[in-house]
């Protein structure tokens, strides 16, 4: 669990406004990485955090300060976004809407990331990587990108999922050997080409 | 390959979190927000509630983001939230080093230090003070009052306090050391040589053709010509040669 759990329960139990305020500012980033990776796309990922957060404020309005006290925060959240997603894409098979696609938002600090050359080594391999990240099967999807790019631990990551932590340790596993099937040929035929 | 993914967790768009709140509809006055700007020694992390500055920090001085979100929520007990949009007036003031006008809002400072750097706010861009000065203008007696307030200054550079020096000696660097500090008075471009004065002894500035005295880095003391200067150690030794205090700068009548 994260260390910062502790205090920001405690706020969230003595003023909503309060602990919900610093419950953004420390999951939002996650979050957002979590929907962005999931999705795939930039502009999704803003819309559907949104919506996690507000479907989080108005059940933490109807919680009692017990169980906000109780709550571990980031598991929840992402369970949320979990299901935002779900329902999202359950509503876009059914009213498909064309959508360009984006591949990574990169606005940050304006100095702190990487240059435009170095952007540029990496933005191949990174691409590669989303590509075949958008391949996987939904499950193995959202328990690859919980576990190793939101960074939680496989308890959490069963939380969320919903399911026993062996299962989530196999989808992670599977996940990540189908992602290496599917980069093998590809940096194979780079280095042919660069050769 | 587990690395290549966690690489893969950016850091959301800067004004994500600000967007979150005001959908969900949270009022302004139970957050502040805050960026970083373009300033010497590192840029300047600003945070600001609805209608003033609550909170800054040079970016030499704390390691990142998350520590000076982290530092404001243990100081204000209020979340920084990371926006792209600065206070209005506050780009200007940091631009043009003249922050006075600036809303600076500190409820959780005691009133003596907040009296102390109300006072320290009134130094010119460019300029240099002593403690005794800054004591005389906050009204509060002795320089320990001055020093205690300086070292906990919670909004460096908008509130000046690397234009306060020791009153015989160097700058009076309490906040962030002297090299911040130097760097902060090369930006506004104070002459070395100048502080060097007071390093020397000499404390105030006259000019034998006005016989008015200044303190050194006054706009009017720089203004005297070479020839013309006169140096003194006291306001009395000042006095004492028929010279009257220059009534922009207030040098101390003591």
């Amino acid at each position: 669990m994260d260390e910062t759990a502790e205090p920001l329960c405690e706020r969230l139990a003595t003023d909503l406004d309060d602990g919900f305020t610093e419950l953004v500012r420390v999951h939002a980033s996650a979050v957002h990485a979590f929907l962005l990776r999931v999705t795939g796309f930039a502009a999704e990922a803003d819309d559907l955090g949104q919506e996690t957060f507000l479907r989080a404020y108005t059940a933490l309005q109807g919680y009692s300060a017990k169980r906000r006290r109780a709550l571990r925060p980031r598991a929840w959240l992402m369970t949320i976004a979990a299901n935002v997603w779900r329902n999202h894409v359950r509503t876009c098979v059914r009213r498909p809407v064309a959508a360009a696609r984006v591949e990574d938002s990169c606005e940050s600090w304006p100095a702190e990331g990487p240059g435009p050359q170095e952007r540029a080594e990496t933005a191949a391999d990174r691409a590669l990587l989303v590509a075949a990240l958008a391949r996987l099967p939904e499950p193995a999807r959202v328990a690859v990108v919980l576990r190793h790019v939101v960074g939680m631990s496989y308890a959490e990551v069963a939380e969320v999922q919903g399911c026993p932590v062996g299962t989530v340790k196999a989808q992670v596993s599977r996940g990540i050997a189908t992602l290496r099937q599917l980069l093998e040929p590809e940096v194979a035929l780079l280095r042919e080409v660069t050769m | 390959m587990e690395a290549a993914l966690a690489d893969l967790a950016g850091p959301a768009p800067a004004d994500f979190a600000a967007r979150v709140l005001q959908r969900v509809g949270i009022p302004r006055n139970r957050y502040d927000m805050y960026l970083h700007l373009e300033a010497p020694a590192g840029g300047l992390y600003v945070a600001y509630g609805p209608q003033a500055v609550t909170g800054a920090a040079l970016g030499k001085t704390v390691p990142g983001p998350e520590a000076f979100e982290e530092a404001h929520l243990a100081r204000t007990g209020r979340s920084a939230i990371r926006t792209t949009r600065p206070l209005p007036g506050l780009r200007t003031a940091l631009r043009t080093g003249r922050a006075k006008g600036l809303r600076i809002d500190l409820p959780e400072l005691t009133e003596a230090e907040r009296a102390v750097l109300d006072a320290v706010r009134t130094i010119p861009r460019g300029q240099l003070r002593p403690l005794a000065w800054v004591a005389r203008e906050a009204a509060v007696s002795g320089t320990a009052a001055v020093t205690e307030a300086l070292e906990v200054n919670p909004v460096p550079l908008l509130i000046p306090c690397h234009r306060v020096t020791f009153d015989e000696s160097g700058p009076c660097d309490l906040r962030y050391g002297p090299i911040v500090g130097a760097v902060l008075r090369g930006a506004e471009g104070i002459d070395d040589a100048l502080v060097g004065l007071s390093r020397m002894g000499t404390v105030f500035l006259g000019s034998d053709t006005t016989r008015i005295y200044c303190h050194p880095t006054c706009a009017h003391a720089r203004r005297i010509t070479p020839p013309h200067q006169v140096p003194f150690r006291s306001a009395r030794a000042a006095r004492e040669a028929g010279y009257r205090a220059c009534k922009s700068c207030r040098p101390i009548a003591a």
